[in-house]
């Protein structure tokens, strides 16, 4: 073999795998590092901001936030904050879910469903959660009952419209082509249908998540006695500037981790379907 | 859920015996329209006869109701007036006995199963047992060279092998008919001429009836036992058809396909005369 084929010869397969798998550590690695500088940018942008524009009282700096979160959490109760807020956001968010899914797959499929509901949907979806707060509360009180039906307030829409839009948007060409192979309209809902509406129910329940955690903030804030809008909701009334931020940087960073745990997960998950063209 | 299955159903071959008779499509004075208020009449007074194995091509410019056509024979459109009879009955809707395939693969297939599972896609709605499904995907995998690629998803492989692929399902039915809309068209030329070389092959073997669009006038030549030429809508009709006698594999360069060639151009350009002023 001369040197001019030998260069030609395709890598065997074990020499590309590794070479995929390092561009791919390459890739993790970088974002990795992009997260990283941009919180460390913000940080520095705080800092400053904190320090010589604006002032320590109205924005306490990062160290002494850093230093108000030890007792918060020495005694634990950011904790309990943060989980009686993660329980709530977990049923509405779970509820809302499974509902807006079984109804988006059938108004998505059945036509005159769609007609008759998508308009009330439409317009409903501009009732924010907080809009709702003072019915809840006369619904159902200041109980959990009333954050979960928030919570799902803020997520039933959000799915229900990308889940419909899914379906829709199934390519007529694969329903026709299972329809020549023999399939029924049972199969093709479920081998058809259902499969290649993943990415959208995806990136609805992606939107929704973060929409689920935006929801429960407010409720706390009226009508609560635990979580993490209670404690903005307490530190403002008693002033406490750096507690109000222990609070904010709690929500952005629990948010930020739900999301990320939700995207990778999903991404691992359900590769094969969201890998499409 | 309406997710209720009848995979149930026995596996029959869904192929009629073949001595059933020559005609495998009947069509008579066809008439299709879209609209209801100001209808548009896309086809009209179709006459055509598609004899059992045979390699027949749809040819016609971009717009003449080709595709309309195929969709009415495929089932998925019904013929607002005329008959259109399948193997002497009215067609009544899709059948895995008439297999369509699509120019965009990307959509006909299922991008998330690997070639393999693809090509069993159409035995799992037949209710077939796993190593049944295995059997007959892995012969026509071969069939058609992808027998390597199994375990790659659609997205991994090339456009031609994913028509290859298409062919490979179909096949995996054993259909009577495939019904082609323009499935190369969007290939580069070098892998558009593999495909021919291909798609003949397997015609030869299978001895399947095929309908295949194109407006491909060496397309059509290369491929075809008879050309159908039809005329620019609104309401194309067949306006001619020409038997191609030439023995396969067909060279572009041979003279006799040229004379063909050349007639059946000027035949389109006299039926299209506005198309051909562009």
């Amino acid at each position: 073999m001369t040197a001019l084929e030998s260069r030609a010869a395709p890598l065997p397969p074990a020499r590309t795998r590794l070479f995929a798998l390092r561009a791919r550590h390459k890739a993790v690695l970088r974002k990795l590092g992009y997260i990283a500088a941009s919180f460390a940018l913000t940080l520095a942008a705080w800092q400053i901001i904190a320090l010589y524009v604006v002032g320590p009282f109205l924005i306490p700096p990062p160290l002494a936030v850093l230093k108000a979160f030890g007792p918060m959490t020495a005694n634990g109760d950011l904790y309990r904050d943060i989980a009686m807020s993660l329980s709530r956001v977990a049923v509405g968010y779970a509820v809302g879910v499974v509902l807006a899914l079984a109804l988006g797959l059938f108004m998505g499929r059945i036509r005159a469903l769609h007609d008759l509901l998508d308009p009330i949907v439409q317009a409903m979806r501009f009732l924010s959660p907080t809009a709702m707060i003072p019915i809840v509360i006369i619904w159902f009180g200041i109980g959990e009952m009333a954050k979960y039906a928030l919570v799902f307030w803020g997520t039933v829409a959000i799915v229900l419209i990308n889940t419909i839009a899914g379906v829709l948007r199934t390519p007529k060409i694969r329903q026709h082509a299972a329809l020549c192979l023999g399939a029924s309209e049972a199969q093709i809902f479920r081998l058809i249908v259902l499969p290649s509406a993943v990415p959208f129910i995806v990136i609805g329940m992606r939107l929704a998540l973060a929409s689920a955690f935006v929801s429960i903030i407010p409720a706390e804030l009226l009508a609560a006695d635990s979580g993490l809008g209670y404690l903005l909701q307490q530190s403002s009334l008693l002033l406490q500037t750096d507690r109000i931020f222990v609070a904010l940087v709690t929500i952005c960073l629990v948010g930020f981790a739900a999301d990320q745990l939700f995207y990778w997960s999903t991404s691992i998950l359900l590769r094969r379907y969201l890998a499409v063209s | 859920m309406p997710a209720a299955s009848n995979q149930d159903s026995p596996p029959a071959d869904p192929r009629p015996p073949r001595s059933v008779g020559l005609e495998v499509f009947s069509i008579r004075g066809l008439v299709k329209t879209f609209g209801d208020d100001h209808p548009y009449v896309a086809l009209q007074d179709v006459e055509l006869t598609v004899t059992n194995g045979e390699f027949l091509c749809l040819l016609g410019a971009s717009g003449c109701g080709k595709s309309t056509l195929l969709n009415l024979l495929a089932g998925f459109e019904k013929p607002s007036g005329g008959e259109l009879l399948y193997r002497g009955k009215p067609i009544g809707g899709p059948g895995r006995e008439r297999v369509m395939f699509f120019q965009d693969a990307n959509a006909a297939l299922l991008p998330w199963q690997t070639v393999q599972q693809n090509v069993e896609f159409g035995l799992r709605l037949q209710g077939l047992l796993r190593s049944e499904r295995r059997t007959r995907a892995e012969a026509c995998l071969q069939l058609v060279g992808l027998a390597e690629h199994r375990h790659k998803v659609p997205s991994e492989i090339s456009g031609g092998m994913r028509q290859r692929l298409q062919i490979a399902r179909a096949l995996a039915v054993q259909p009577d008919v495939f019904l082609m809309d323009e499935p190369f068209a969007a290939l580069d030329a070098i892998t558009r001429r593999r495909m021919h070389a291909a798609l003949l092959e397997v015609w030869a073997r299978e001895k399947r009836t095929i309908v295949f669009v194109t407006h491909d006038i060496m397309e059509a030549l290369t491929l075809a036992d008879r050309v159908a030429v039809m005329s620019m809508g609104p309401g194309s009709r067949i306006a001619q058809c020409m038997t191609i006698d030439q023995a396969r594999p067909r060279n572009p360069g041979d003279p006799g396909l040229g004379q063909l060639f050349t007639r059946l151009e000027q035949l389109l350009h006299r039926i299209s005369p506005a198309e051909a002023a562009q």
